[in-house]
């Protein structure tokens, strides 16, 4: 017999834990997309603009001004970080800059276990309060954090169909040298877009914090499924990583119906070798006609 | 208005106001260089009254990064507790202690390899540390082989001192088996007859939650069901939201940041309202409670250290041991947590081996090479068996290094989270954690 129930639950479940992931992995295909970095230190600017949460957090009290002074402070470190760090290698074999996020990596890592110490750290939620759903009482924060991370997914949306400067994005994504002909200052949207792709992180980072003890190592298991979900929406692809996100977590909670959660993640490595061997563009890149 | 500042007039009597040129640049960088150097030339104040005597190396394996570096720099608080008061009273054998760290990253290859380091390299006199189980029990062989004295100042994996146990291994404070034979009996009489245990899906975890299996069916209980969690999982919703039926209790095996996320999402979906929250003390730790905030309310846990100064614990060996871990945790983490169970089985770990060292005469590689493992085994012959007192070097209360299989059996507290705080509900002598011996060595 189809136990409606888990099923009820797990695709809610789902579509949650996959707003989740799409906001971590939007900055992380947008920076990727535009820049050609595979960012290896996308988990600790989560990990960060976190902790940099709980301190605004400690300050105003207030979760709301937390997550926006989070962002900004973020927005700039993630600007000086590509500044100083990134753009001296752009041009450069793919390795190098590799190599250089995954130092970064260490670097924040080990700036936040100095700066925060080890203890984990608390933010509280702005919304308390369940709902019941069948078996279980499922928190309604967990329903904000889905639906603030479709606005801002949306917001980002928006910004680069009708902005002036979400045009220059495009544009430089479609062809960074003819993008440059055409007097669009090619560096400073590279530091753009990564400055926006740490805001998104530092954001997910914020909103995701209340639900677990904010700590130095928070970002790992998100930057794997971030770059799952990332390959199998398509290198670069904004709207297939969001796609992506909802469609890998809807699966792995459909599975663990039937199977162990820990035995359903292979449902996603399993998305992730066929998009490599069948569709490498990725699952949702239209095909070249 | 000026357009550097250097040409303000209140910059006049700064000694950075003016140009900076090469050689003043060289200047400043040899005066500071050299002030630097003097600093480290001093040695530290105890250093002087051991003169020229060579000191004793013990090698510190902790996780002091990675996805453990939270528990590992607690951990070395202990050692360093330790070391430091040993050095300030006069050494061991007149000769002082000197900690050689190695971070293992939180990774097993890495631990062995470092734990290879540290004795062929570094030369440490005996090992002390561990943390993860995983690690501990990679490591173990590595001591074994180079004949080198490990006390193990963390793993709680059962079979480290059973199955696996090894000559050259001590672990001077509980596990699994005998928590569960002190828990069990409250866990089954107290809160509830049917449990539902989660833990953590790795060697301790996995130990753990069959000693408690087999305890709480013992007393009349009945486990209804296990749900293993892989170490690091951030989200964890998706193995909460599974844990169906009809039970009294929710018993979870976890320990660090896995343990906050854990509690606070098994809270969010209701989990720990449903049923009675119990667990290992390492659930609650005093490191966790600020993380976890009323989320943790409640529970109730099973621990060789509390840290509460009412009695038993209210000697002046605790209060001294609770004040200067305090101090050092201070400057390990701003938020000042109180000191936790990692913090004191390391610090009574390396007074297991002051002791043991003074007892045997054990001088170490300062012996020679060769006559380093007829050392080692003086060091193992005075350790085994030993019985030590509740004072300055084991705040925590008596013990028992029992012979058969090096493992420790001390006095066990029961305890729950009231108002954000333990409060310490039952205390367990060490005489009713005590189980059966499950090692035999293997031969030399």
């Amino acid at each position: 017999m189809i136990p409606f129930d888990q099923i009820f639950v797990q695709i809610v479940n789902g579509l949650v834990n996959g707003m989740i992931l799409a906001l971590v992995a939007s900055g992380l295909t947008l920076i990727f997309g535009i820049m050609d970095i595979v960012n290896f230190a996308h988990g600790d600017l989560f990990m960060l603009g976190a902790y940099i949460g709980t301190t605004a957090f400690l300050t105003t009290g207030s979760f709301w001004i937390a997550l926006v002074a989070s962002v900004v402070v973020m927005a700039v470190l993630g600007a000086a970080l590509q500044v100083t760090a990134l753009r001296p290698l752009l041009g450069r074999d793919p390795l190098t800059t590799i190599l250089a996020t995954f130092g970064l990596s260490l670097v924040i890592q080990n700036y936040a276990l100095w700066q925060y110490g080890p203890v984990p750290r608390k933010i509280l939620e702005p919304v308390s309060g369940h709902f019941r759903l069948f078996y279980v009482e499922y928190p309604w924060y967990r329903i904000v954090i889905a639906l603030m991370s479709a606005a801002i997914i949306g917001a980002l949306y928006l910004f680069m169909k009708y902005g002036k400067h979400g045009i220059w994005i495009r544009a430089t994504t479609q062809d960074r040298v003819m993008a440059a002909a055409m007097g669009i200052p090619v560096p400073w949207v590279h530091t753009v877009v990564f400055a926006i792709g740490a805001a998104m992180a530092a954001a997910s980072g914020v909103l995701f914090g209340p639900t677990v003890g904010i700590n130095h190592a928070m970002g790992f298991d998100f930057t794997l499924r971030a770059f799952v979900v990332v390959v199998v929406g398509g290198m670069g692809n904004l709207g297939g990583s969001i796609l992506a996100s909802i469609f890998i977590s809807l699966l792995e909670s459909l599975a663990t119906i039937w199977v162990s959660p820990a035995q359903a993640v292979i449902v996603s490595f399993v998305a992730l070798i066929l998009t490599l061997l069948i569709r490498p563009t990725g699952l949702f890149v239209p095909t070249p006609k | 208005m000026a357009e550097r500042w250097q040409s303000e007039p209140w910059t006049k009597d700064m000694w950075w106001s003016g140009k900076t040129t090469r050689r003043r640049f060289l200047g400043l960088s040899a005066t500071a260089a050299g002030a630097l150097g003097a600093t480290m030339l001093v040695p530290a104040p105890w250093r002087e009254a051991f003169g020229q005597a060579k000191p004793y190396k013990i090698g510190v394996l902790q996780p002091l990064t990675g996805a453990a570096a939270a528990g590992g720099k607690t951990a070395l608080v202990g050692s360093q507790l330790a070391a430091d008061r040993i050095n300030k009273s006069g050494g061991i054998n007149g000769r002082p202690i000197e900690l050689v760290i190695a971070d293992y990253e939180s990774k097993p290859d890495v631990g062995r390899r470092k734990a290879e380091k540290l004795v062929v390299e570094d030369k440490v006199d005996v090992g002390e540390g561990g943390y993860l189980s995983n690690v501990c029990l990679a490591c173990m062989p590595v001591f074994e082989e180079q004949e080198t004295v490990f006390m193990i100042g963390v793993c709680l994996d059962t079979t480290i001192t059973t199955s696996k146990c090894s000559r050259y291994v001590f672990r001077p404070f509980d596990y699994a088996p005998s928590q569960a034979v002190a828990f069990a009996p409250y866990l089954v009489k107290k809160l509830g007859k049917k449990w539902h245990i989660v833990y953590l899906d790795y060697a301790w975890g996995q130990s753990t939650r069959d000693a408690y299996v087999e305890q709480i069916k013992k007393q009349g209980g009945d486990v209804v069901g296990t749900t293993g969690i892989p170490l690091g999982t951030a989200d964890m919703t998706a193995f909460i939201s599974k844990i169906t039926g009809s039970f009294d209790g929710l018993f979870a095996i976890m320990f660090g940041a896995n343990a906050v996320t854990f509690t606070n999402q098994a809270y969010d979906l209701g989990l720990t309202k449903k049923a009675k929250y119990a667990g290992d003390g390492a659930v609650a730790e005093s490191t966790h409670l600020t993380a976890l905030g009323q989320k943790v309310e409640g529970f109730t846990g099973v621990n060789r250290y509390i840290p509460v100064l009412t009695k038993p614990l209210d000697t002046p060996y605790h209060k001294k041991f609770f004040e200067e871990s305090k101090i050092l945790l201070k400057q390990m983490d701003p938020s000042g947590p109180d000191p936790d169970r990692y913090v004191q089985s390391n610090f009574e770990a390396m007074n297991f081996l002051k002791l043991g060292i003074q007892k045997s005469g054990f001088k170490g590689r300062a012996a020679g090479d060769a006559e380093f493992k007829k050392e080692s085994l003086k060091l193992i012959e005075a350790l085994e068996g030993m019985e030590v007192k509740e004072g300055d070097d084991f705040p925590q209360g008596d013990k028992t290094l029992r012979r058969e299989d090096h493992q420790a059996f001390l006095r066990q507290f029961i305890f729950d989270i009231h108002n954000n705080k333990h409060r310490l509900l039952e205390v367990i002598p060490r005489e009713k954690t005590v189980v059966a011996p499950a090692c035999t060595f293997p031969k030399a």
